[in-house]
């Protein structure tokens, strides 16, 4: 008898073929995300569109603080403001990211119900695809810091910066924010088409909850427990400690829940690793859960080839 | 038993094609309004159909605002300043509703494989574009509602107005240049293509920023003169926020309200003008060519 396929044929792989053919599918999928966002697009537009909105968006805080100050903002405000919303392209990018890859896939170029019929994870496909935005997202970020450290002067020493720190947290925080945007993904395969700005939203009202832009201690005590509890709040906590180690606490001061709960002006480095790693792992929880839901759910009603306009 | 046939009622007996050819002008009339009614119809009952933008659209922008305000409060701004933030942020629903569902809308239709019927049809596209509009207008003018009148209450906005009239009329003034210049930029970007989607995306902040979103736009110096005389989102803005915080010495270096409704009558003539102009060359593009509808292109 004729053996008609090698032993790679079969439907069923053990754990390494599987983890594989994961790897080889994610890295499909964000060539063709990187191939769509940037190929496609006219070079000089690319790279207005990918620099010029997060340095637009921190112009405009830089303005702001320097109206108040009526010029003479000093430069640890200048920087706690340029790190943080530098840092934010990088989230409204990764929360985007996914959300958009379900949009763009079902509405424009209707191609998620033959995504979904491959024998590879759809999730694994959207990761990929997510992933290319958040490249573009973290080049857009590290452009914006220079640029705006340039133009305002905040000097940034190199080597103050703590890099062991630097790297753990970012490599949290990608998590985080990657765990985010599969929350969003998992909105939008149940919304209409009208959903492009949700991911825009949700990332403009954590703006509000993170101390981003200024120390959380101006929100009302409830939202301040609300902030410590999102991973981005200690992330961006965390970043920022590494990069200006003489700025301002965004958690801790005077009357603030922090500080009235633990007594202490501002969280420690070690403390800030700490509840970044449980909150991110909060938030991967919640969102690998919510995708699973979503994703079943979009299965069942057959939402993953519906189309829709307005 | 004989069956009887029910005309529908747009249905016109004639004695030759050459004469159902031939339309009175009230018949253009109606059915140009009846595209109107058509078009804004999706967008309003989409919205009835499908309740997740209220929070979407409504609370969400309303904290993003509201982050505005803590960065104010945290710089311990005078009030007013709480007021810009709050203004801004009801305009920017405009704004979002101009750029996403007006400029990138024929892109949109085009790849969903409409903009051939629209072509086809026996109605004039500046009618579909004013649908459009309406239909937009209709959640843009909730969430903006909202977020003033929330943001009003909760943040303590103390408006100081003294020429309502003038305020209601530049108000107006401003949503006409914005869907005006939605309506040239719904053409414009039909023809870049694929690119229509990073377009969009360039025209959000950085246009929040020439504009002076958050802050007085004069403070920009040559750059917000510059916005003023080109973005209806800077000069409507500029010119409510003056009439909205009267007194306020924040106003500096931007014309007065009253020559700035005189640049938004211009904008809205210019724009409409134009926006004709091009959905015509368009509409000949695609009958001519044929180029227009080929999806992903």
């Amino acid at each position: 008898m004729t053996q008609l396929a090698g032993s790679q044929a079969r439907p069923q792989r053990d754990a390494r073929g599987t983890w594989q053919e994961r790897l080889l599918t994610w890295r499909t999928a964000v060539r063709l995300g990187w191939a769509v966002e940037s190929n496609w697009a006219d070079p000089v537009l690319f790279l207005i569109y990918s620099i010029a909105k997060p340095i637009a968006s921190v112009l405009m805080l830089v303005v702001m603080l320097q109206v108040i100050s009526n010029g003479a903002a000093s430069t640890a405000d200048l920087g706690f403001v340029i790190v943080g919303s530098a840092l934010w392209a990088f989230v409204m990018g990764g929360i985007a990211g996914l959300a958009w890859s379900i949009l763009d896939d079902r509405e424009r170029y209707r191609m998620l119900r033959y995504l979904a019929i491959l024998p590879g994870s759809l999730s694994v496909i959207l990761l990929g695809r997510g992933t290319a935005r958040l490249l573009i997202a973290g080049m857009g970020s590290v452009i914006t810091l220079v640029v705006a450290c340039l133009i305002t002067g905040v000097p940034i020493d190199i080597g103050r910066i703590d890099w062991i720190m630097l790297l753990v947290c970012m490599a949290i925080g990608l998590v985080a924010v990657i765990a985010l945007g599969t929350l969003m993904a998992a909105v939008c395969m149940q919304t209409r088409q009208d959903s492009w700005s949700y991911p825009e939203a949700v990332a403009g009202a954590l703006f509000l909850l993170v101390g981003a832009v200024f120390p959380i201690v101006v929100l009302p005590q409830v939202v301040q427990w609300v902030g410590l509890l999102m991973p981005l709040t200690w992330w961006i906590e965390g970043i920022r400690r590494a990069v200006l180690p003489d700025a301002a606490s965004g958690i801790g001061g005077v009357g603030s829940v922090w500080t009235d709960v633990t007594g202490t002006l501002a969280p420690d480095q070690g403390v800030i690793l700490v509840v970044s790693m449980a909150t991110t792992a909060m938030a991967t929880l919640v969102a690998f859960g919510g995708y699973r839901w979503s994703e079943r759910r979009a299965r069942e009603r057959g939402l993953l080839d519906r189309t829709t306009g307005s | 038993m004989t069956a009887t046939l029910r005309i529908p009622e747009p249905f016109h007996p004639t004695s030759s094609p050459m004469e159902a050819a031939r339309w009175t002008r009230r018949r253009k009339l109606a059915t140009d309004l009846r595209a109107v009614t058509g078009r804004a119809y999706p967008r309003v009952i989409g919205l009835i159909r499908e309740p997740s933008w209220l929070l979407f659209e409504i609370l969400l922008p309303f904290l993003t605002t509201s982050a505005f305000v803590f960065v104010y409060r945290a710089l311990q701004a005078p009030p007013e300043y709480v007021g810009f933030a709050v203004l801004g942020g009801a305009m920017t629903a405009f704004w979002l509703n101009v750029i996403w569902m007006m400029a990138a809308q024929l892109y949109w239709e085009k790849d969903q494989g409409n903009l051939d019927i629209y072509f086809t049809a026996p109605v004039s596209l500046m009618s579909v574009l004013f649908g459009m509009a309406i239909g937009g207008l209709f959640s843009s003018c909730l969430r903006a509602a909202v977020v003033l009148g929330v943001g009003t209450v909760l943040y303590d906005v103390v408006f100081t107005v003294e020429q309502w009239g003038l305020l209601i009329g530049v108000f107006l003034l401003t949503l006409g240049a914005l869907y005006g210049l939605g309506m040239v930029l719904a053409s414009l970007f039909l023809l870049f293509g694929r690119e229509a989607w990073h377009l969009t995306q360039a025209m959000q902040e950085p246009v929040y920023f020439v504009s002076g979103l958050n802050f007085p736009v004069g403070r920009l110096g040559m750059l917000g003169f510059l916005a003023i005389a080109l973005i209806p989102l800077a000069v409507g803005l500029d010119a409510i926020r003056q009439l909205a915080f009267a007194g306020s010495a924040a106003h500096v270096g931007t014309p007065s309200p009253e020559v700035e409704a005189l640049i938004l009558v211009a904008m809205v003539v210019v724009s409409l003008a134009l926006a004709r102009a091009m959905i015509h060359r368009l509409e000949w593009l695609a009958r001519s060519e044929g180029r227009l509808t080929v999806r992903g292109g």
